[in-house]
């Protein structure tokens, strides 16, 4: 059995330089972004303020307080079907979906929740992006040009709709800055869609992606509705790609996924690649994380072992979610999965402490990398984003978005010494 | 340099187990050890101290307190213990190294391997290994010594086997040529022809929880304790310390455990309240009333004891296996243990 | 399989380091199922009722190194 995906084509664009001026545009591999004219948080009562500034790598800066990173993506065939749900469009499974994507330009959306009363002292650790300095390499969005959105909330307005009114800015201004290149010839098109048939000898491999939403400011959307009652089921990859799924959760950011991973999952890239040749991709589970209880822990992991028999998988690959009880998720997957004769890899990040849990049949892990890990201190020549910043105080790994993220977008890992 | 030196109360000069409750307290100059340190060419600047109950019962408060000394001192390089064999003084000597080590501040400690303040450091300390007692002072000083101000004058510390400290377990992060969801595919093929590999080793001792009990009501219950509890006079010598025995007396018709027939020889906390009752370290008049209410079946009919003090890691999971072949053969569905 | 075990303990942090499953934190170091400060009758009540969570945790399914209070 494999499920049918919808047929897909991303047509990327290079880009060579962000420049600021008074038009947001496209000219040749330049984009363009005007501040003014984007009016970003235009009609959004929950937000004060929002504005947008260009960092580009190898700035003196540090951007903190970054919730999330997100790729510039439009829907080409239907703009208002981009980030479906959340911008107000719906997903049509007889679309054949055309995305218009920049490359190395992200949109990170910013807000400092401590600075505006609306989370305790401690509740949200650090979370930041250096554009130069011994970290820069630590985040992927060190490497980008990034559209940072600075959102200031509105007076008196509920945590949760001046969540929500952010994510709407940053998706928003994300696929404004993709739409400047309706008119242009990409780079590069990809199409990805059903899968050929491949050789029924190669080992069926399914990918089992987890993911959390505990509530706001901790969510994870599909279509734009949180996924708090989210049990194991398959998704087309397709449907990530065209970016159903987004991210709110702004905790532990070395840890945690961001939209942008979504958008573009190494894992399900690279799945697709060997598709044909070492293995034939059976499919893509979503799966929650932090359930309650070990009940329920328990239970979530037998129906994503089943689902992956059902797709009749040799083999699967588990990726976690942030730091904490979702190990105990992740363990728990693994060894359904192992019980049923399917062979399994988990991805898991590592602590100063090993591993935050583990079982006997976990014997196959890939490191994310050491989330304790302290990274030497900077001073940066400027803060974006609000807060001191930990200027000149050295950092652990995990306050940097992205830097151990455990669905194995990066590249780093940790070993012995 | 400035060198802060961290004593439990008794290294402190403090009491012995009756100032295990001590408050957190600060010299100036060297106490203890410290004064061998100072000979050793460590000069100590400031001592600070804690209780070790007082240290396990109230961590964050008492973590507050010295590590705002230790930042006021303006400390190149802390020193926590010896604590040798101790297991409070050697966890509150890891606990406070792991959280210096957050803050940047290099830290030297010493105590035996299987202390759990090696675990607690989190490879934050560099630990040197030590005997189980204050014999072992002689030779850890001069190591300690030596250390600490090579860490406090920013100088490169060599490798654990040069320098005679533990290995601190951590794991450095490096950049892959490959992303983490390419290395894993290239696990899971592997894998799946028969060559495991993994980037991370499992921890070697972790057990599962045991299944839950289906049926309270119909089990059999043993008593269990590292709390040094035997009948009075000791009749069989269970040793005070660094035991690789353990006892089992039959419970027949006792409604309790009584003072007169009683008492606890472990010598690592104050016995005194606990020799007032010694059901305040095994639970037998607990248990009696449980079983007679039905909501436990009946209390095996001999209680398990030994003393954890100073005991290696490898004895006490050979004393438990031991144990719990004798609990399995009895029949035995679940166990209540007591520790200090 | 193991035969589930409750360690009562009052310093459960370490317990959790060493790898037990099921940890009730007990009342102090010197005395985990007692109280002095009690009068004799409470005491026993307060053994009874630390024993009786003790069991509860037996019969339940936990994660790995879970702590409970005698209290729920």
């Amino acid at each position: 059995m494999s499920h049918t995906r919808a047929d897909l084509e991303i047509a990327a664009f290079a880009v060579d330089e962000v420049v600021e001026g008074t038009l947001t545009g496209w000219d040749g591999t330049t984009l363009l972004v005007s501040s003014p004219q984007l009016a970003v948080g235009a009609g959004e009562p929950a937000l004060a303020e929002a504005t947008v500034e260009v960092v580009r790598p190898g700035d003196r800066v540090r951007i903190t307080n970054v919730l999330d990173a997100v790729v510039p993506d439009v829907r080409a065939d239907d703009s208002a079907a981009s980030f479906p749900g959340v911008l107000g469009g719906t997903w049509d499974d007889t679309a054949h979906p055309r995305i218009h994507r920049l490359n190395g330009v992200a949109v990170l959306p910013v807000c400092d929740w401590e600075g505006a009363g609306l989370v305790g002292p401690e509740e949200f650790p650090p979370s930041y992006v250096d554009m130069a300095g011994p970290a820069q390499d630590r985040s992927p969005w060190g490497s980008t040009v990034n559209v940072v959105l600075t959102c200031a909330p509105a007076r008196g307005a509920a945590v949760a709709d001046v969540d929500a009114a952010i994510r709407r800015s940053a998706l928003e201004l994300a696929r404004t800055l993709a739409a400047t290149t309706l008119d242009a010839t990409p780079t590069d098109v990809r199409r990805v869609g059903a899968l050929p048939d491949a050789d029924p000898d190669l080992p069926a491999v399914c990918a089992i992606v987890q993911v959390a939403s505990e509530g706001p400011l901790t969510d994870t959307f599909f279509d734009g509705d949180d996924l708090r009652d989210l049990m194991p089921r398959m998704v087309d990859p397709a449907w990530l790609t065209a970016g159903r799924l987004t991210n709110g959760a702004y905790d532990w950011p070395g840890v945690r996924n961001t939209t942008a991973n979504y958008q573009d999952l190494s894992l399900v890239r690279a799945l697709d690649r060997a598709h044909g040749q070492t293995l034939r991709f059976a499919g893509l589970i979503l799966a929650p994380g932090y359930l309650d209880t070990a009940e329920a822990k328990r239970r979530g992991a037998e129906a994503s072992a089943a689902l992956a028999a059902e797709l009749g998988a040799a083999g699967a690959i588990c990726t976690t979610f942030s730091s904490g009880n979702s190990h105990t998720d992740t363990m728990l997957t693994v060894r359904a999965l192992e019980s049923r004769g399917i062979v399994t890899t988990a991805l898991v990040c590592e602590t100063n402490g090993g591993l935050t849990d583990h079982v006997p049949e976990a014997d196959c892990l890939v490191s994310t990398g050491n989330e304790d890990e302290l990274v030497p201190a900077w001073t940066p020549d400027r803060i974006v984003g609000g807060g001191d910043g930990d200027a000149g105080r050295t950092i652990a790994m995990v306050h940097y978005l992205g830097s151990c993220v455990e669905t194995g977008d990066g590249p780093w890992t940790a070993v012995p010494v | 340099m400035t060198v802060v030196h961290y004593l439990n109360q008794f290294f402190a000069g403090l009491g012995g187990e009756e100032a295990a409750d001590h408050e957190t307290v600060r010299f100036d100059g060297p106490h203890g050890p410290g004064k061998a340190l100072t000979a050793a060419g460590l000069p100590i600047d400031v001592t600070v101290a804690c209780g070790d109950d007082r240290f396990a019962l109230h961590e964050a408060d008492c973590l507050v307190t010295l590590l705002a000394w230790i930042e006021e001192a303006g400390a190149d390089v802390v020193v926590c213990g010896p604590s040798f064999g101790s297991g409070r003084y050697g966890y509150a000597c890891g606990v406070l190294a792991r959280e210096l080590g957050r803050r940047g501040t290099p830290v030297v400690a010493a105590m035996t391997p299987d202390s759990p303040g090696v675990l607690a450091s989190e490879g934050a300390a560099y630990i040197v290994p030590t005997t189980g007692n204050v014999a072992g002072m002689r030779d850890a000083v001069p190591v300690v010594a030596s250390l600490a101000s090579r860490l406090a004058s920013g100088a490169v510390v060599g490798s654990p086997d040069e320098e005679g400290y533990l290995p601190r377990g951590l794991r450095a992060n490096v950049r892959s040529e490959q992303l983490g969801a390419e290395r894993a595919l290239d696990l899971l093929l592997a894998k799946l022809n028969g060559e495991l590999r993994t980037e991370i080793a499992p921890p070697t001792d972790r057990v599962a929880p045991p299944d839950p009990l289906g049926d309270p009501a119909a089990a059999r219950v043993a008593l269990v304790t590292e709390a040094g509890c035997v009948p009075q006079g000791n009749p069989d010598r269970l040793p005070t310390r660094h035991t690789n025995i353990w006892l089992r007396y039959p419970i027949g018709d006792r409604a309790e455990l009584g003072p007169e027939d009683y008492l606890s020889v472990h010598a690592g906390f104050d016995t005194t309240e606990a020799n007032r009752d010694p059901d305040r370290l095994v639970p037998l008049d607990a248990a009696r009333a449980l079983a007679e209410a039905g909501r436990i079946g009946r209390v095996h009919d001999e209680f398990f004891t030994t003393t954890g003090v100073d005991t290696p890691v490898a004895v006490s999971t050979r004393m438990g296996q031991e144990i719990g072949a004798e609990l399995r053969n009895a029949g035995v569905d679940a166990v209540i243990l007591t520790g200090t | 399989m193991g035969i589930p075990t409750v360690f009562i303990t009052a310093l459960p942090t370490i317990a959790q380091m060493v790898g037990a499953n099921r940890i009730v934190r007990g009342v102090a170091i010197t005395h985990p199922t007692g109280d002095p400060s009690l009068a004799a009758g409470d005491e026993l009540a307060l053994r009874v009722r630390i024993l009786d969570r003790a069991v509860e945790m037996l019969a339940a399914d936990v994660a790995p190194r879970t702590v409970w209070e005698i209290d729920a």
